[in-house]
């Protein structure tokens, strides 16, 4: 029953005119900012991220905006998927398998309307599952010290290196480095400058929006660069705009398990909508590939993977807003954009600010309506922007990036380090290292540190303390069997694989 | 083969880090863990991962191609002359002259590129700026 009460005082703070525009615009940047190939939830929520704070847009505004473009994201990704066989983002890559095929068998109006549908129901089914759970773990977690903190983060980083699948070694540096760079600046227990140099400029620390925009934005016009000859045919749109009764039944199922499933995924921290919607993907062919009718246009094959991620990337809000630890690289932006605001979010959030959590969560519902609405009769706007062309759009990403860079310090040095820094960061996503794992870590860094030194202080350097309690020992068991477990089940399968060959030689 | 560059770049970096940290010292210590330790076992741990991966390199990156490459560096070059005009040339000018410069490097035609650049500095300027009260440099043509 509070649960309602607390959710209509949310729907109160959504409902604010200047919240539903923010949340509107959102959307509808969301979705062309997940459309554009290349450009992602990480690199849309990064670019407006600064202009949010710029604008001074109030704290919970600021993160309806970026919630609702995360989303929109989530949906928009779709469209490039299934017209031009090149997903919007990485969250959407399988839904190309299925709905390029479909559009070219002249179903594209019915693979973008059942995609739009289980983005729907995903989302939906996802928030559900928020306003559900949240507030339990958020009451659980109250009762967390530093020790049970710091086992926290080290279990989020587990999961990370060990559900971003092969490079585990690459993870583990990625994270490393993004420990390390939130280091830099003044030591706030001691007073001591670190790794500074004495420059000025870095002795409050690697501005957190130079680092995001240029690992994000400056890295990623970098990489759509060597892309330029790589367009894909857009397909026209024919046929039925919407798709019917025996469609709708046919992928009920999958919609809905491949929802729940995302949900969880997403709630585990590091764990984001790539991972979702494969394993969606990867499930539902399991279940019902009989006919052989995967990759060639199933429409199946469409909404398992749209439902999934659009879930996870809702369900990735759980962590973030109950405990301070982001489930994905675009909620690990969010949680520094709220440190901006000097909000640490985590379980005194939904005591002390239950307006940000819950006007979030109502500003997330009403933003799935909106993102329906658009996605369904108004795709064809949205289609239509795909032919803009690269040697206007990625000028004007470079100059708003930069413009919200400077807007915060009004320095030219935070821009010569945002563009040094997208260089870093394109050499490394060349290098295949995760930059998810990167950003965790410098959003997580200064957090980690004060807990283990808070808790070192608590036991007077035993460091019992970080694994003698239940919680931190469970924490510590998990975070072991996420990196052990994973690559033995992928070392059995390929194992099994390698057997099925040799058998059928 | 760029793995173990990498690596062994990182190796060097995370040695001089630590020559650099050593030297981080409070006066007053009222904690167990000083500001030390913490960096320090970073790097630490840092120099294990670019050990391992310099004996054990992952798999290939595939580097662009050389023209491709050429293109990249002009790209850099045009940010970076972007970040370091932007406050004396004011934000119009700087973005029009980047956007020309990225524009032909993504294959726009000239036309194009001078007339969409001057639109993105002027409109993105009247936009933040006028409209949305986000200061910008106006440098020497609104100054």
């Amino acid at each position: 029953m509070e649960t309602f009460a607390q959710l209509g005082a949310g729907f109160a703070v959504a409902l604010r005119v200047d919240n539903l525009i923010v949340a509107l615009l959102g959307s509808f940047i969301g979705t062309v900012v997940g459309m554009l190939p290349g450009l992602g939830p990480i690199n849309g929520v990064a670019i407006l991220l600064p202009l949010a704070f710029a604008l001074k847009l109030p704290p919970e505004t600021a993160l309806i905006l970026l919630a609702a473009v995360y989303m929109g994201c989530e949906y928009g990704g779709r469209i490039s998927s299934i017209l031009l066989n090149v997903p919007g983002d990485a969250g959407a890559i399988m839904t190309a398998l299925d709905g390029n095929p479909m559009a070219k068998n002249g179903q594209a109006g019915v693979a973008l309307s059942i995609s739009a549908w289980a983005s729907f129901v995903g989302s939906t089914v996802a928030i559900l599952g928020l306003i559900l759970f949240a507030p339990l773990l958020a009451n659980w977690s109250l009762a967390f010290g530093p020790a049970e903190y710091f086992a926290l983060m080290v279990f989020a980083f587990a999961c990370l290196a060990g559900m971003v699948g092969d490079k585990p070694l690459k993870t583990v540096l990625a994270a490393l480095i993004g420990l390390f760079m939130a280091v830099v600046g003044v030591d706030a227990n001691s007073g001591v400058y670190r790794f500074t140099f004495d420059s000025i400029h870095l002795s409050d620390g690697i501005q957190f929006i130079s680092v995001v925009i240029g690992f994000f934005s400056v890295s990623e016009i970098l990489l759509m660069l060597e892309n330029t000859h790589r367009g894909g045919k857009l397909v026209k749109q024919t046929g039925r705009l919407i798709f019917n009764l025996k469609e709708f039944m046919s992928t009920l199922g999958t919609v809905m398990r491949s929802s729940i499933m995302g949900f969880f995924i997403g709630v585990l921290p590091g764990a984001g909508a790539t991972v979702a919607s494969a394993m969606a993907y990867m499930t539902t062919k399991r279940m019902h590939d009989k006919e052989g009718t995967f990759g060639k246009g199933d429409i199946r094959g469409v909404a398992a993977p749209e439902a999934a991620n659009n879930a996870s990337a809702c369900g990735s809000f759980v962590p973030m807003l109950t405990l301070g630890i982001p489930g994905s690289g675009t909620t690990a932006v969010m949680v520094g954009a709220l440190s901006l605001y000097n909000i640490t979010p985590g379980p005194m959030l939904f005591t002390q600010q239950p307006e940000i959590v819950w006007g979030l969560i109502a500003a997330l519902l009403l933003a799935n309506i909106m993102l329906l609405v658009m996605n369904i009769p108004l795709v064809g706007v949205f289609s239509r922007m795909l032919s803009l062309p690269n040697f206007l759009l990625v000028p004007g990403i470079a100059a708003v990036s930069t413009v919200g860079v400077y807007a915060v310090h009004a320095t030219s040095f935070d821009l010569v380090l945002m563009v040094v820094l997208g260089v870093f960061g394109y050499m490394l996503r060349k290098m295949h290292f995760p930059m998810s794992s990167l950003i965790l870590g410098f959003v997580l860094g200064e957090m980690l540190e004060q807990n283990l030194r808070r808790a070192l202080s608590i036991s007077n350097g035993e460091l019992s303390i970080l694994f003698n309690s239940p919680i931190t020992g469970g924490l510590w068991l998990m975070a072991i069997a996420m990196v052990t477990v994973p690559p033995l089940l992928r070392r059995r399968r390929r194992k099994q694989a390698l057997a099925a060959q040799a058998a059928q030689v | 083969m760029s793995d173990r560059i990498f690596a062994a770049v990182w190796l060097v970096v995370c040695l001089l880090l630590m020559v650099v940290g050593w030297g981080i010292q409070s006066e007053f210590s009222y904690e167990p863990v000083g500001p030390r330790a913490y960096p320090m076992l970073l790097l630490g741990l840092m120099l294990a991962c670019s050990l391992a991966m310099a004996l054990r390199p992952g798999e290939k990156a595939d580097w662009p191609e050389k023209p491709v490459l050429i293109r990249i560096v002009l790209m850099i070059l045009a940010l970076l002359v972007y970040a370091l005009l932007f406050e004396p040339l004011g934000f119009a000018l700087a973005t029009a002259l980047m956007s020309v410069a990225i524009g032909r490097l993504f294959e726009g035609k000239w036309l194009h590129c001078v007339v969409g650049g001057a639109g993105l500095g002027f409109g993105l300027f009247y936009f933040f700026d006028r409209l949305l009260d986000v200061p910008l440099p106006a440098g020497l043509i609104f100054g």
